[in-house]
């Protein structure tokens, strides 16, 4: 297992959001995580992310224990997030967007432009093609040097995507990648998702409302309800569970949650 | 003085370089960083103390007391910044004010460590007169005897001050314009824009909020320092929290987030400041100077609002930066 987490809990104030998840996600699967809105989906990435701390449980990934460990540290290791609402930085060009994302790019420390500018700039070119690869991954080779502020919001989340691989990540998280996203767009985002499988061998974990798309695509379901998980296994077999019937997918009708 | 004595010009040259440097620290902090300093003017306090207390009380040579204000504002910066940074900006916005004015009372008030309200003079306790520039006004001696030749009866010790500051000045734009270039200069933008974005895509915030946070505050150790050796004497009435926001208006005067803006806003701002002290006209006349005094900082707001009403985004700005997000 790639990911363990266990016996989670996460309180705001008086609200409940996340209490006592457990769930696990093998290396090399596309694994989803459903469940009606407020049931802490999002919250259960923050914890897992380490961009919050959860009151109790454990975390584990890559063999560490990584609960207590902050944000950065966490995507370091190899488990990077994508957001809900695509956070790109508007003020600059698409590709400095996946520049700035890189890594081991020794002019980061204060005054290495000017004590190793050698080795700053022969890892600026190595990354600028990277940079460029994953441009045309993502069909955004057109706007490569246009303000990321100018993008639609489709192009945004293709664009977050490609910067959150940047971080050459081992998994990724992906927080409804789809919302918002033109159809088109939407399947192409789709299909990226399960080449890095196929061909990075990254791990995602994903979380989305589309049971359709949830069920093609996912080797493995989970299901939050009101903050625990209250079904876990393949698609077909979550499909028929009685629990989730209720709990969600009968709730809301097919339609999108 | 008069406008047409270039003696006057220097003053204000010297004036404009260390309003330069003061105000570079805090372009690091905030039109780099986005870090919300609102106690710049301790940093500058702080070591402009360390410096005299070594030299005037513990005999100390004047470049091991820089070293010393140096080091106090670094600490300064890490006692603020250690807690602050870790919390939305708007906690660094009020660590630095508590900070900036902890330094002022501190100053006023620990009568026997800074002379307190009587300043520098008093290092030494009632009695007795304290100095701590006396190797610096030598050294700018020095350095007049070699501009003789080239500025005749100009080349006194102000001119070499006026030179020493802008030299300091422009290495440090210098160095910063290099360092905005760089990836380092390409992780604190993302910052200013997004820190949690910055940390999802595995940088240290934090480390990186604190390099702006400690070299902000040595170029504002660098320009409190200086400004205590070009007065001489100094007291905390000279290190007032209103410094911090001159810093604010060079940034804002010359237009945000372009470094080669800052020393033509300070030097923009110096001759507001010092202009108007020549506004000794009709009818303005009719008031007497201490009305006169007051008046002149209320004609100073008055330009700089009606600077930014007719020009938000300063002399160089790009107006489009600051209306859309
Ligand atoms: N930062 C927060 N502060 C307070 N309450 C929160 C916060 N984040 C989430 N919540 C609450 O926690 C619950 C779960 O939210 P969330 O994790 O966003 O659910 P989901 O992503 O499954 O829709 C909701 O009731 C929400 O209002
Ligand atoms: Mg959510």
């Amino acid at each position: 297992m790639l990911l363990k987490v266990d016996g989670i809990t996460k309180a705001f104030g008086g609200v409940k959001a996340v209490q006592g998840a457990s769930f696990d996600v093998k290396e090399g699967s596309i694994t989803a995580l459903i469940g009606p809105n407020g049931a802490g989906k999002t919250t259960a990435f923050n914890l897992v992310s380490g961009f919050m701390r959860p009151d109790e449980g454990t975390i584990q990934f890559d063999g560490r224990r990584t609960e207590r460990l902050s944000g950065h540290t966490v995507a370091r290791h190899g488990l990077v997030r994508v957001f809900q609402t695509a956070r790109v930085f508007t003020q600059m060009t698409v590709l400095e967007n996946l520049l700035i994302a890189a890594r081991h790019q020794p002019g980061e420390k204060f005054g290495a432009a000017w004590l190793m500018p050698g080795r700053t700039s022969r890892r600026e070119r190595e990354i600028r093609r990277e940079a460029e690869e994953r441009l045309a991954l993502v069909r955004l080779t057109h706007l490569t040097h246009e303000r990321a502020g100018a993008l639609s919001g489709g192009q945004r989340k293709l664009l977050e995507l490609a910067r959150a691989l940047m971080v050459q990540p081992k998994m990724i998280l992906l927080d409804e990648p789809m919302a918002g996203v033109a159809p088109v767009l939407g399947e192409q985002l789709m299909e990226h998702i399960k080449e890095l499988r196929e061909k990075a061998g990254i791990t995602v974990l994903i979380i989305e409302h589309d049971i359709d798309l949830v069920m093609s695509i996912s080797d493995r379901v989970i299901v939050m309800d009101e903050g625990r998980v209250i079904a876990d296994g393949p698609p077909d077999a979550i499909q028929a569970n009685e629990r989730v019937i209720t709990a969600y997918l009968g709730r809301n009708a097919g339609a999108a949650a | 003085m008069d406008i047409f004595n270039p003696v006057f010009w220097i003053f204000v040259a010297t004036t404009g370089g260390i309003y330069t440097i003061m105000a570079l620290g805090l372009y690091v902090q905030f039109s780099l960083a986005g870090l919300p300093n609102f106690g710049h003017v301790a940093f500058m306090a702080v070591a402009a103390y360390a410096m005299a207390i070594l030299v005037a009380r513990y005999g100390l040579p004047l470049p091991v007391g820089i070293l010393g204000g140096l080091v106090a504002a670094v600490i300064l910066a890490i006692l603020v910044g250690v807690p602050a940074l870790r919390l939305r900006a708007d906690y660094l916005a009020i660590a630095t004010v508590a900070g900036g004015e902890i330094v002022r009372y501190l100053a006023m008030n620990l009568q026997g460590l800074t002379g307190g309200p009587i300043g520098s003079i008093g290092l030494l306790g009632p009695g007795k007169i304290a100095t701590f520039n006396g190797s610096w006004q030598v050294f700018m001696g020095d350095i007049a005897f070699y501009l003789k030749p080239i500025f005749g009866k100009y080349g006194r010790p102000d001119t070499a001050m006026a030179i020493v500051v802008w030299v300091f000045a422009f290495a440090a734009i210098l160095v910063l314009w290099r360092m905005e270039r760089s990836p380092w200069g390409r992780v604190m933008q993302g910052i200013r824009e997004d820190d949690t974005a910055v940390a999802a895509i595995g940088k240290n915030v934090v480390g990186f909020k604190m390099q702006a946070l400690i070299i902000g505050a040595l170029l504002g150790a660098v320009s409190g320092m200086l400004l205590a050796l070009q007065i001489g004497v100094f007291s905390p009435d000279d290190y007032q929290p209103t410094i911090t926001f001159y810093a604010y208006l060079i940034i804002i005067l010359g237009g945000m987030n372009r470094i080669w803006s800052v020393p033509v806003g300070a030097i923009l701002f110096t001759l507001l400041y010092t202009g108007t002290r020549f506004l000794n006209v009709y009818p303005l006349t009719l008031f007497d100077s201490g009305e006169r005094a007051y008046l002149r900082l209320f004609l100073v707001g008055l330009l700089l609002v009606l600077f930014l009403a007719f020009r938000p985004q300063g002399i160089f700005g790009d107006r489009r930066q600051i209306l859309e997000k």
